[in-house]
């Protein structure tokens, strides 16, 4: 009785939008009201009140900056949240086969063509260049904090899995990681701060304390911005890596 | 500093929020400088919002826009005596809880410790951020921050707080799905996610087919995340098993801010002269009034202290939506004096519970034999949050009650009535049966895990007990300021 009212319930449920949805505007329509009312002002003004060309950025980090700040403030919170609940658990003895020890010992490469250690230590850095690059454009062209963010733990990511060194060039244990993860948003706060000190209101360019152009201040802050989301976005990559790393017992691990 | 007090309603979120950004990394340089950081932060973001509520009360209600872009286009926080009386009780609620976590963290785990009270400070942020802003994409925003630090924090709780965090997911993520199809809808048909100005835009008429899709997805998002009656499945066990020093802030607080929005969305945006407005108003009296009778009675049934005062919640978040579907200005006060009132009578109890188990390490009410003996200061928070629940003057509980049923009078809905005081009834029921075992039961053997002879529990455990106890009594003497207060911004909005 109780499963067919779920289930008479579940296909009203998935079949009344189909009817009710004819309350949206046809994708596209020029003349619909998410296309004439707030997006006609971002389209006209983004130029000329947050000197990005970019009008995506202009919304992202400019009109809607508050908003990011929080999207930011979640991907730490995510973070800390897979750390706290897959590292902190009480930890199992790890019982490992004795043909475990041999095996690591033939997982060596054998396969002479290409050599993975050499391949990664030239990637790495032309993949660090580009986080750079994909960062300072953000506000210009395409690219953002998020994707640059993203690039920077990759790399370390790569780093860390593929290449076998005695001791890690970069070594970010979880503490660490999570730390670097909560000081990007943090580093974004402090911009609004920054104008707060100017006598502004909260993420008010316009009133940094520097005596430079108003569109220079724009950019200033657009960019200190994204280097807070960068941070703390390879932060958080970093930190779910060490979570991962820290259950040691996988199931394919043996065998 | 006269800068500083202009952004007050800001300045109010981002203490909370840098603080549990910096916690980790102030852990890091030395072992209790993160903790003392969030608890000084909490403090002083109850200070800023007793200031901004004087600010409200002689001067009207505030808008700040971030950014200082004019008001559709940027983000706007919108302080009106509503939101300025509920800030100063939540960021009071979460102070205290704050200081009580302490007295349950592990202390060899300095890392553990430190992201919980990351965790903690970030939920702090959110559940203010939401009651503070005037922009419905930024309310998702704070949605989330709150519903993902809770989950961490339900799970933190041990293996069962586990599962139970996960069920909380699973529903809270559908929740949050329909919250977003709802104003995505609405954005569709308003172009603007601004509250005010999409209210300004659904009022020229015209868009009622819209509107009442849009409620059919919003009214499901908020029941879920406040726990209203059909939609409360994840919430027994989530408050049962939540970790114990964020417990009071879990259960107290948490579920009020999606009724604040619920009340938003309803009265501020919608407004009375929507079309079907009488009919949601109807459905949600109906679940309000099931969900009295229903909490009240699988209450009764529990042994654990923890689960009766769960599904106590779910009859009395039930109160709380039976003032918004009367619908009139004083029983719409009442019904935001019953916030008020519940979330320090059930941070209260908690605050209780959790004293309890820190000193005798049992939950089972079985054991609480003549325990006001030993204990008597947690005994009598105990004894008059009870009171309160049930509705004995001179408590908050009694005049939140009380005007809810005059609004009812007034609108001669006699049914809700008679529920009131039913569901008074069944509470009485429950609440004496802990009273008796309290006071009566013959003691049983208890094991103490704190010693001395001058204080029955550590100050950090007294701080939270006293000013709850002070606070349900407040709000109960001095009801008529509140509702003064409160009917300021109210008389515009009910029907």
């Amino acid at each position: 009785m109780r499963k067919t009212i779920t289930i008479i319930l579940l296909i009203t449920a998935v079949f009344v939008p189909f009817i009710a949805f004819n309350v949206l505007p046809v994708i596209g329509d020029p003349s619909s009201a998410p296309n004439t009312h707030v997006s006609d002002h971002y389209i006209e003004h983004a130029i000329d009140e947050c000197n990005s060309p970019n009008m995506v950025t202009a919304v992202i980090v400019d009109y809607r900056a508050f908003d990011t700040m929080f999207e930011t403030t979640v991907m730490f919170l995510a973070g800390l949240s897979v750390i706290m609940i897959l590292a902190n658990r009480p930890k199992k003895k790890i019982f490992a086969p004795s043909s475990l020890k041999r095996f690591r010992e033939s997982g060596h490469p054998i396969y002479k063509t290409v050599n993975k250690d050499v391949m990664i230590s030239i990637i790495e850095p032309v993949i660090l260049i580009y986080a750079i690059y994909v960062l300072f454009h953000g506000e210009v062209s395409l690219g953002g904090g998020f994707q640059a963010g993203a690039l920077i733990g990759m790399t370390y990511l790569l780093d860390v899995m593929v290449v076998k060194r005695e001791k890690p060039i970069f070594n970010l244990p979880k503490k660490r990681a999570a730390a670097i993860a909560g000081i990007g948003p943090f580093i974004y706060a402090l911009t609004g701060f920054i104008s707060i000190i100017g006598g502004g209101l909260y993420l008010e360019y316009n009133k940094f304390p520097f005596p430079i152009h108003q569109a220079e201040l724009h950019s200033i802050g657009i960019t200190a911005v994204e280097i807070g989301v960068t941070i703390g976005v390879a932060g958080t990559i970093i930190t779910i890596l060490n979570a991962l790393m820290e259950r040691i017992s996988f199931d394919d691990d043996i065998n | 500093m006269t800068n500083l007090i202009g952004n007050t309603p800001v300045l109010i979120i981002l203490l909370p929020l840098c603080s549990a950004l910096l916690c980790l990394a102030l852990t890091a340089v030395s072992k209790n400088l993160g903790s003392l950081v969030v608890k000084i932060s909490c403090l002083g973001s109850l200070v800023l919002s007793v200031i901004q509520l004087c600010m409200v009360v002689s001067g009207g209600t505030i808008h700040y826009a971030i950014g200082n872009y004019a008001v559709p286009y940027g983000i706007e926080f919108v302080i009106d005596s509503l939101n300025a009386v509920l800030l100063v009780a939540f960021s009071l609620m979460g102070f205290l809880t704050v200081i009580f976590a302490g007295n349950f963290s592990d202390n060899k785990n300095h890392f553990k410790t430190a992201g919980a009270y990351a965790e903690l400070a970030l939920l702090i942020t959110g559940i203010l951020g939401m009651t503070s802003t005037g922009d419905v994409f930024n309310l998702y925003v704070f949605l989330e921050i709150t519903s993902l630090s809770a989950y961490c924090l339900i799970s933190l709780g041990g293996s069962r707080g586990v599962v139970s965090a996960y069920r909380y997911m699973l529903v809270g993520t559908i929740a949050a799905t329909f919250y977003l199809l709802g104003i995505g809808i609405l954005y569709a048909t308003t172009g603007t996610l601004n509250m005010g100005d999409m209210s300004n835009i659904l009022n020229e008429g015209g868009h009622d087919g819209a509107m009442l899709v849009a409620m059919c997805f919003l009214i499901p998002a908020f029941g879920i995340k406040m726990a209203l009656f059909p939609f409360h499945g994840w919430q027994p066990s989530a408050y049962t098993h939540a970790e114990p020093g964020s417990r009071p802030l879990v259960t107290g607080v948490m579920g009020k801010v999606p009724a604040l929005a619920m009340f938003r969305f309803f009265y501020c945006i919608y407004g009375t002269d929507f079309r079907f407005f009488r009919i949601a108003l109807m459905l949600l009296g109906i679940l309000s009034v099931i969900g009295m009778i229903y909490g009240s009675l699988m209450a009764m049934g529990q042994n654990d202290i923890r689960k009766i005062l769960a599904y106590s919640s779910v009859a009395q978040i039930g109160y709380i939506s039976l003032g918004f579907a009367i619908g009139t200005p004083i029983a719409l006060a009442g019904s935001f004096l019953h916030m008020l009132g519940h979330a320090f009578m059930k941070g209260g109890l908690f605050f209780c519970t959790g004293a309890i188990r820190y000193k005798y390490g049992t939950v089972d009410i079985n054991d609480f034999g003549r325990i006001y003996k030993k204990m008597p200061l947690t005994c009598g928070l105990l004894v008059i949050a009870a009171l309160s629940m049930i509705g004995i003057p001179p408590t908050a509980g009694f005049f939140s009650k009380w005007y809810l049923a005059l609004g009812a009078a007034g609108q001669h809905e006699w049914i809700y009535i008679a529920v009131l005081v039913l569901s008074s009834l069944l509470n009485a029921v429950y609440f004496f049966r802990l009273i008796e075992k309290v006071f009566i039961r013959q003691s049983s053997d208890l094991k103490t895990r704190w010693e001395s002879e001058v204080l029955e529990l550590p100050v950090t455990l007294i701080i939270p007990i006293v000013a709850c106890f002070l606070a349900i009594l407040g709000i109960g003497l001095f009801n008529v300021k509140i509702i003064d207060v409160l009917l300021m911004t109210l008389e515009g909005v009910g029907l």
